[in-house]
């Protein structure tokens, strides 16, 4: 009878405890829960007559060498704290969504995503505008053909790290020959090919191979290319999807032709000098990295600074000879034209018209369909 | 007397109220995230939709079949290699029984990501194990080990092998070993001694190892974002994906939930089958 009652009591004093601690979670989370938009109207993001404290910024890897950092610490007396957290678009905005929804970033003065990204986080309330008089140096370097972007015209909210192009990633050794998009489609490739997570890359690639319109493509369009990307997956000719990782894939020599970006290879061919980025018949997507100013961030004053010492020409030479991505600043190639002839030449840090002739702007998809070609790709990544 | 009365619960607290904070009541908000309509853009609303339990599963039953299936084979795989270790280290290993035992719980040294990560580099396409597969005929020539269903079982057996051992292990070696003599003295076969003492003496030990590793294995998605293909994804692999890329919230909490519930109807089923005292332990013989 003693354990019973004993069990009865603890059974009591359980529930007791979970509705108690269930009611103060209800009051302290509110109905905040899952909702999207922050109300109100955009801020600018003010700045101080001088920068001080530390800096925070979120980048993608592989996009600043060793040595900028503690130059601009140097220079600027700021700490500066950088973290390689970006690894995909969507997987950095679920991280931050949460508390960007509340007007905090985490502590992150500047966070750096692609042209797609920048405009959603922008349409939901999660970003500032600029103080255009703080960045003066960012407003005359900033490169013409990327002063008016369609998803921010005035550039009053973003400005590009580095540019740069989708195609194909290639190991010459094993795929001499890769000209195409549709060589990914190619039997005598099976199994050795990847394909990036990001719809807006892989997809209208595909799309291109097949002659559409990618700038004006249909949801039906959107959805047979991703039906094609379905059947090679289940015939086994696609390995897998990637991120940033397909690097790993190509330097193992697990995979022979992947749609990747263009600077990666260049690094790669450090270790293995067969891995080249191939420009595709049918053209690549072209896109731009922009450093944006979340809601909350500590430090926007630290952040213009930082803006402005990366678009100093010889700053950003150091950067862009280290990541061979599309230079947004002008006055580089000059520099590279006396310290360093060969990659003045580069055609994929300075792309010329000819080189990028068949290139679209990376597409969006149509409005009404976007979140069931969403939907699709994914279950597509993962085997649905 | 009465202050005696209170020490379990006091002692049942801090337990208590962790379960509450990091169990119950994110569950509750998974409940009701899963009966929420709406995007991201717009907002999530509750509109009790419980047409996401359903939609959820007859999108993903091919996931949830696969890693039921996935995570079972792994869970026997770990018996076998598992019993025969633990046995050998319980009764065999004399002096080196420390040292095998660390070297079990050795990979635990090395975190969780990166000992996964390595297995890509071991099974890749022109690594030495998979030039010898396929010269044994055990892998075609052109054909490879990564991103296949079999690169990602032999993820999860690694992983999770340790999580078998150490039960076993456990039980076996707190068995009296004079009943196995006892056993030889009234005639029996060691075969018999084994089937008749030395294993359900040990099934607490076995059916806490299937649990321990069976549970987290479903689950699991590192095993399959790493070594396998679009094709080998698990449940663990699409409520990611759910939650992080689409951010359907409604469907990666009514997954969750369905896969909880899963999980809870077979591992009812099998302690049904196997017998609740042996996992309990009798009143001699405590569980390890």
């Amino acid at each position: 009878m003693e354990t019973e009652g004993a069990g009865r009591r603890l059974a009591r004093l359980m529930t007791a405890l979970t509705v108690g601690v269930a009611a103060f979670a209800l009051a302290a989370c509110g109905s905040d829960l899952g909702g999207g938009e922050r109300e109100g109207e955009i801020e600018t993001a003010t700045a101080d007559t001088e920068a001080s404290g530390e800096l925070f910024v979120s980048n993608w890897p592989f996009y600043i060498d060793s040595k900028s950092l503690p130059e601009f610490e140097q220079e600027s007396g700021l700490t500066v704290e950088y973290k390689e957290d970006v690894n995909d678009n969507n997987s950095i905005f679920a991280k931050l969504q949460p508390r960007l929804q509340n007007g905090e970033s985490e502590g992150r003065d500047i966070i750096v995503v692609t042209d797609w990204m920048a405009k959603k986080m922008y349409d939901l309330g999660y970003l500032q505008n600029f103080d255009k008089s703080a960045i003066p140096t960012v407003e005359e370097n900033l490169v013409p053909n990327l002063q008016s972007p369609s998803f921010d015209p005035e550039r009053s909210y973003s400005a590009p790290w580095q540019a740069g192009m989708t195609g194909l990633v290639v190991n010459k050794e094993q795929a001499p020959d890769v000209t195409s998009v549709n060589d990914i489609f190619d039997p005598q490739y099976k199994g050795k090919v990847t394909v990036l997570t990001e719809l807006r890359d892989t997809v209208p690639l595909v799309m291109k191979a097949d002659g559409v319109d990618v700038d004006n493509a249909t949801t039906e369009e959107w959805t047979a290319a991703i039906q094609k990307l379905r059947e090679a997956v289940d015939s086994g000719q696609i390995r897998s999807f990637t991120g940033n990782d397909y690097t790993d894939d190509l330097a193992r020599g697990d995979a022979s032709i992947a749609i990747g970006w263009s600077g990666d290879a260049v690094q790669l061919q450090a270790d293995d000098p067969n891995i080249q980025f191939v420009m595709p018949d049918e053209g690549c997507i072209v896109w731009a990295d922009n450093m944006v100013i979340p809601v909350g961030a500590p430090n926007p004053t630290a952040a213009y600074e930082f803006m402005n010492y990366v678009y100093e020409p010889e700053n950003q030479a150091q950067i862009a000879a280290y990541n061979s991505y599309v230079t947004p600043v002008s006055g580089v190639q000059e520099i590279f034209e006396k310290e360093d002839p060969a990659l003045a030449k580069s055609e994929l840090i300075f792309p010329t018209e000819e080189y990028q002739k068949n290139c679209s702007s990376q597409p969006e998809p149509p409005a009404d369909g976007v979140e069931a070609i969403e939907k699709d790709f994914e279950s597509l990544i993962t085997g649905g | 007397m009465r202050s005696g009365r209170r020490v379990p619960y006091l002692l049942l607290a801090p337990g208590l109220l962790w379960l509450a904070f990091f169990f119950v009541v994110p569950m509750f908000f998974m409940g009701i995230i899963a009966l929420e309509e709406g995007s991201l853009e717009e907002g999530f609303e509750l509109t009790w939709r419980f047409a996401n339990f359903p939609d959820a599963i007859s999108a993903y039953d091919t996931q949830f079949l696969r890693s039921f299936l996935y995570a079972g084979i792994a869970t026997v795989l770990c018996l076998l290699i598992a019993y025969p270790l633990a046995y050998a280290i319980a009764f065999k290993a004399g002096r080196w029984k420390n040292a095998l035992l660390l070297a079990v719980i050795a990979p635990f040294f090395i975190t969780y990501l990166i000992r996964t990560l390595a297995w890509q580099t071991i099974l890749a396409d022109e690594s030495p194990i998979v030039n010898v597969l396929q010269f044994i005929g055990a892998v075609p020539d052109d054909g490879r080990v990564l991103q296949t269903s079999g690169s990602v079982i032999a993820g999860l057996t690694y992983n999770f092998l340790p999580f078998m051992i150490l039960p076993i292990y456990s039980s076996l070696e707190q068995m009296d070993q004079r009943l196995i003599e006892a056993g030889k003295d009234l005639y029996s076969s060691a075969r018999t001694t084994f089937l008749r003492v030395t294993l359900p003496i040990s099934a607490p030990g076995v059916i806490a190892g299937t649990l321990l590793t069976f549970i987290p294995a479903v689950g699991d998605y590192i095993n399959a974002s790493f070594l396998g293909g679009a094709n080998q994804a698990m449940i663990g692999n699409v409520i990611q994906g759910e939650y992080l890329t689409i951010k359907d919230y409604p469907t990666a909490a009514a997954l969750s939930f369905i896969l909880m519930a899963l999980i809870l109807v077979v591992v009812v089923l099998y302690i049904r089958f196997a017998g609740s005292e042996a996992l309990m332990g009798d009143e001699e013989r405590p569980a390890a």
